[in-house]
Parts: structure tokens; sequence; C-alpha cells
């Protein structure tokens, strides 16, 4: 890809979020908050900001961007594009955290949800890697199956241990993603620790999707930069799932979207992956809280909508692609392709 | 230098690798040839640390590669093999960064690039630089791939049967490319070969494996010759010289034939002379083709009979092409 392309790219990425990020701002139920009263110093409108608009915001874009991310080291990880965190049972496993959380201490403490979140989902993220490692899976599909299978199992016991400890109003309120709960997002800023971490590592993750053997033979130590990938997830899973609930989809069609534009070299897109994750996502709120106006719908159904067709669209064009190379390599094989001859000594 | 010693290596309970030695010579070409299952990329895995080992130890410049960092071994010694993932959009410039890796981290200096430079240019992949690799053919992809390897900068280089899947003018420019590494770079190649004949023209040391074990090793004039091979590979091998060059022909049937074997070589010779080509391979395969179907043609309708059905099971589209290409 042309080295200009890519700028543009970028830069239309980030137009795009600007423009939401305001836009964003600025609808809500308070018809005081417009960019005049704001250009004027109007003390109510920036309160709203401040206090309500802001956080909301943010948390969207950190929401999107973690699990964003968050999904591309899993398709690193497992080589694999048709995994997420959702389809790898991690966010169901944070929701067992939560309930179970709920149900020992009883408190509704942000940070010690957060952490028993954290605890199950990367064991379960551990348990289903090292499951999928020694089963030797190689088909494409049914790793995503399998995971999400052993997701649904792992909802089943939270359902059931919700049952039995007569919680499932509250299991309803947390499996339901929204960002409507004005200040319950402090958590969503823990979302920061695994954006560093995978920004920092970025070289190593793109190295890791190229397989292990790419990875040992430049020296890379695998298990180590896999484990390091699991904890990122696991943090992602935890923070977003404790503050806004579970958001389908994101991690699954924005690495795959962000590959189509922007190439597969994590080191190189993983900022224009979150920026793209972010104009999701705030693009989905938007709608959510317009369609309704004044109130709003759950956002994880204008994503599970959007996500959906797009997804659907990702398979449709993967079937076909798969069909094409089967052909092309059956050319390439049987004729000679014209290509400059490398001379030798 | 690289020694290994005792190695012994098994899936379950069978020996893959059964208590192996070997010194690999330095600025040189080996090929480790064999059947399918003798080990040879057990043993590649082995000697380049991507695979552990139950006893024995690699020594690399006389220190057991175990007690060597990861990071210091990958500037030393170099691997491809050949599960490489096809389908990723990484750019050709990309994948030789990565190359550079195990000596700047992921952030490249300048010599660094400077490194990158030379080895896309030794490759001739300057023009097609900015490619992703799922969009290349199968041979620019196979020199995208040395390309990283060379910008790895390390003294070992071993490769993984690099040419699977190539047709016969990549196969060839490959292993020009591979001579050139060693005779120009100075490299150590480690090579695992299906072809005899490519071994036998380019390799300088072939290394023969069978069950797991070394039961030969020499120049190609020691290891290419009808008794060693017979029993590598289990098969009736017939082998004709033509400019000191040794080629196996091994499709079958040709046992009865071994008086016949001056006739054939003059007959080569007179035709090499008025083809007057520089492309020794080619001639060799395209005479030996013409030679056998002149003298044992019914032997030949089996064999491609035989080919053609071989191939209607693979896939019906290629089948299809090659019934088009051979009798038309």
């Amino acid at each position: 890809m042309k080295y200009t392309t890519f700028k543009i790219k970028r830069l239309v990425i980030i137009v795009i979020f600007a423009a939401l990020f305001i836009v964003s701002l600025l609808i809500g139920a308070v018809k005081d908050v417009t960019i005049k009263n704001l250009l004027t110093g109007n003390e109510l409108a920036w309160q709203i900001i401040w206090v309500s608009r802001l956080p909301r915001t943010l948390a969207v874009i950190l929401a999107a961007a973690g699990l964003s991310v968050a999904g591309l080291i899993m398709q690193a990880i497992s080589r694999n594009k048709f995994m997420s965190p959702s389809t790898a049972g991690a966010t169901n496993a944070a929701g067992l955290g939560i309930i179970i959380a709920f149900i020992l201490l009883s408190t509704q403490s942000g940070i010690i949800q957060t952490l028993f979140a954290f605890f199950f989902s990367l064991i379960s993220t551990l348990l289903f890697t090292s499951v999928i490692n020694h089963l030797k899976v190689r088909d494409a599909v049914y790793i995503p199956l399998i995971g999400m299978m052993y997701g649904g199992l792992i909802s089943a016991i939270t359902t059931l241990i919700a049952y039995r400890f007569d919680v499932m109003q509250m299991l309803q309120t947390i499996n339901n993603g929204t960002f409507a709960k004005i200040g319950n997002f402090t958590m969503i800023y823990v979302i920061l620790i695994p954006l560093v971490l995978a920004i920092l590592f970025s070289s190593k993750f793109s190295i890791i999707g190229l397989g292990e053997d790419f990875s040992k033979n430049l020296g890379l130590n695998y298990n180590r930069v896999v484990f390091l990938g699991l904890v990122i997830i696991a943090l992602v899973s935890a923070a977003s799932y404790t503050a806004v609930g579970p958001l389908p989809f994101v991690g699954l069609i924005i690495p795959n979207m962000t590959s189509t534009f922007y190439g597969d070299n994590i080191k190189k897109t993983i900022t224009d992956l979150m920026f793209f994750g972010a104009d999701f996502v705030l693009l989905c709120d938007i709608i959510s809280r317009l369609v309704i106006f004044p109130f709003e719908m759950s956002v994880s159904l204008t994503i599970s909508i959007f996500g959906g067709i797009i997804f659907m669209i990702y398979i449709i064009i993967g079937v076909k692609r798969s069909k094409q190379t089967k052909i092309k390599k059956n050319h390439i094989i049987s004729t000679n392709d014209k290509e400059p001859q490398v001379t030798h000594d | 230098m690289i020694q290994i010693r005792n190695i012994v290596q098994s899936y379950g309970r069978e020996h893959v690798l059964d208590n192996i030695s070997l010194d690999i010579k330095e600025n040189a070409i080996t090929a480790l040839i064999g059947a399918n299952g003798a080990g040879k990329s057990t043993l590649l895995g082995v000697a380049s640390r991507l695979l552990p080992v139950i006893s024995g130890e690699v020594l690399l410049d006389n220190i057991n590669i175990k007690s060597i960092k990861t990071r210091e071994v990958a500037k030393q010694i170099a691997v491809l093999k050949q599960t490489q993932s096809l389908s990723l959009k990484v750019t050709i410039n990309e994948l030789v960064e990565f190359g550079r890796f195990p000596h700047c981290g992921g952030r490249l200096k300048a010599e660094d690039r400077e490194k990158i430079e030379e080895s896309i240019r030794f490759m001739k992949l300057n023009d097609i630089r900015d490619k992703f690799i799922d969009e290349l053919s199968g041979g620019q992809r196979q020199r995208a791939f040395i390309a990283m390897i060379l910008a790895q900068d390390t003294k070992y280089i071993f490769l993984d049967e690099p040419l699977n899947n190539l047709d016969i003018k990549y196969s060839v420019e490959m292993m020009h490319i591979i001579r050139k590494l060693v005779r120009r770079l100075n490299k150590t190649v480690v090579v695992v070969l299906h072809d005899i004949n490519f071994a036998s023209a380019y390799a300088d040391y072939i290394v023969a494996m069978k069950d797991g074990k070394i039961i030969n090793q020499g120049s190609v004039k020691e290891i290419v010759c009808c008794d060693v091979l017979n029993n590598v590979f289990d098969h009736d091998f017939n082998i004709i010289e033509h400019d000191n060059r040794r080629v196996c022909l091994y499709y079958g049937h040709n046992s009865h034939r071994h008086g016949e074997n001056s006739h054939i070589h003059e007959e080569n010779k007179h035709c090499a002379k008025l083809t007057n080509s520089t492309n020794q391979q080619d001639v060799l395969s395209h005479d030996s083709t013409r030679e056998d179907l002149k003298t044992n043609k019914n032997k030949m309708q089996e064999f491609f009979k035989f080919k053609y059905f071989a191939d209607k099971f693979k896939s019906k589209k290629a089948a299809s092409n090659s019934n088009a290409k051979k009798f038309s």
C-alpha cells in the first residue's frame, strides 16, 4: 500500500471521529447544550457537558477502542479472523465473575467487580486457548464455534447460579449493554491500561500473528507474548463489561474491517483500529439516542443490527474469496505467470 | 559452527529422530533428503531450536543452544518453515522489517533500514515492495520470505522444502538464489529437498535420512549413486551423468535398462549440443522424457495413465489441465 493513501485513510477516520465526538456531546434531552451556548460560556451547558455528556462519550470511545484492540489481539493470537473476546468465552466469563462478586460480597464497588470479572475472564481464556492448542483444531470455522458453545456453557452456569441465589434481576441489568448509566463509568478508565500495553507491545503482536514458528525464528518468547495478550483481552472484557455491559460484534468486525482497509501490520494499524472502533460505536450510540428521542434504546441493539449486517457481508466475501484463491492457485500451478525473472550469476 | 549431538526426538512412542549426530558444513549448501516421514523436517526444526528435544544437544559455536537467549540465537540462525500463513495482509516491506526484530526489537534504526534496503535489492523486490504477500505468486512470495531472512542477517539459514508449490522455473530460480547466498554472502544453508535432482544439481553436501536415522552423508558424488539412493528411498533409481552432474530417473520400471545407460548418455550429450541451452535441468528432463518415449513408449503411456488418474483424484481442475497439456 502506498504511504500517501494510508495517510489519507488515517486522516479521514480521524476527521470522522472528531465530527462524531462533537455530535455525541451535543445530543441529549437538555436543549440548552448548543455550540452557540458553549462558545458564549453558558454555565449550565458546560456543566452538563462535564458531568454527563463527556463521561458518556469517553466511555463509548474507550469501550469501543478497548474491545477492538482485544478482538485484534485475539485474532492475532489464534490466527483466526472469526475470533473475538465474545467468541472465546471471555465476555461470558466476565459476566460470571460479576455475578459471583455480587453474591459473595453483595457490594457494588466497581473495582471489586472488575477484579472478579478480570480474574474469571483470564482463567477462562487461558483454559480455552490451551484446550484449543491441545485439540490441534486447524479449521478456521470450528474454533469460534467451539468458543461460542463454551461461552454459552459459561452463560448457562451464570444463569443457574443467578437463579439459585435469586439475583436474576442483577443479571439482566448487567447483560444489557448501554451507555445510559450516568456516573457509573469510572471503571471504563481501567481500559486505558490494556490500551497502552497493546500499543507498547504492538510490534510483538504483529509477529505473533504470523505464527508460532515464525515468532520463534525471530527470537520472540511466544508463550509470554500470548499470555500478555490474554491479560489485555481479559482486562478489556472485564472493565467494559462492568461499566457498559456486553457490546456484541465490536471485537469481531472492527479488526476485520481495519484489516481490509489498512492491512494486518498491527504495529502500524493499532491506532487506526482504535479510532475506527470508536467511530463505529459512537455512530451506533448516536443512532440509538436519536431513534426514540428524547428516550434512548440499548446501544447493544443498534450495534447488533449494524454489526450483524457487516459480519454477514464479511462471511459472504470470505467464502467468495476462498473460492477465488482456489481457482487462482490452480491457475498458478498450471500456467507460468508473467513476472520479471531474477537474473542468476 | 553448528554441531548436533545424539539427538532423540519422538512423537508419542515412536522415535522420529533416533540418536542423530551431525556437523553442519560451514559456507556450503547441505541438502537433507529422504522419504516422507524420514525425519528431515523434524531434524531441521530441532537444529534451529523450533522443536524441543528429548535428549541430546545442539551446539552453536560449542555452546548448547538451549543456554543461549532466544533473541541471540535469532541473530545466528534463521529458519523458514513451509507453514507460513499466506492470507495475511502484510506488505513485502513490512515482512522484511520483521526480519530485523532480533536486532532492534521493533524500533528500526538507521542500520536496520539499510539492511532492509539491501535485502530487498538483493532479492529484486523493489518494484513490488508495497504489495501484500497474499497478492503475490508463489515464486515472489518465497523470495519475499528469503528477503526477510536476509534482513535477519544470520550466518545460518535453514529452509524447509523451499521448492514446495513452485513450478520448475521458480524452483530453479530459488536454488540459484540459495547458491548465491552461499557463494556471495558466505551463508551456511541447510535445506530440506524433496526432489533428489535439485539436491544433486545444487547441494555441496547431502545428508540422507531414513526412519529417523542418518544413513549416509557425503558429497553429491558419494550420495547420488544407485546403491545409496535405492536404499534411502526404497525405490529403483537409474542415474545418468551429464556435464559432471548426475540426474536421477526414478519414474519406475527402469531397472532392466541399466545396460542402455551409455547410450542414453551419448544421446543426451548430442541433444544438449543441438539445443545449446544453458538450463540443464530443463534440457535433461525434456530429453529423458523423449528418450523414454522412444524406447519404452508403452511404459510411459502407462505412467501417464497412472498419473492421470492420480491427478484426477487430487482435483478435477488440475487433472483436466494436465490432461490437455500432456495429450495435446
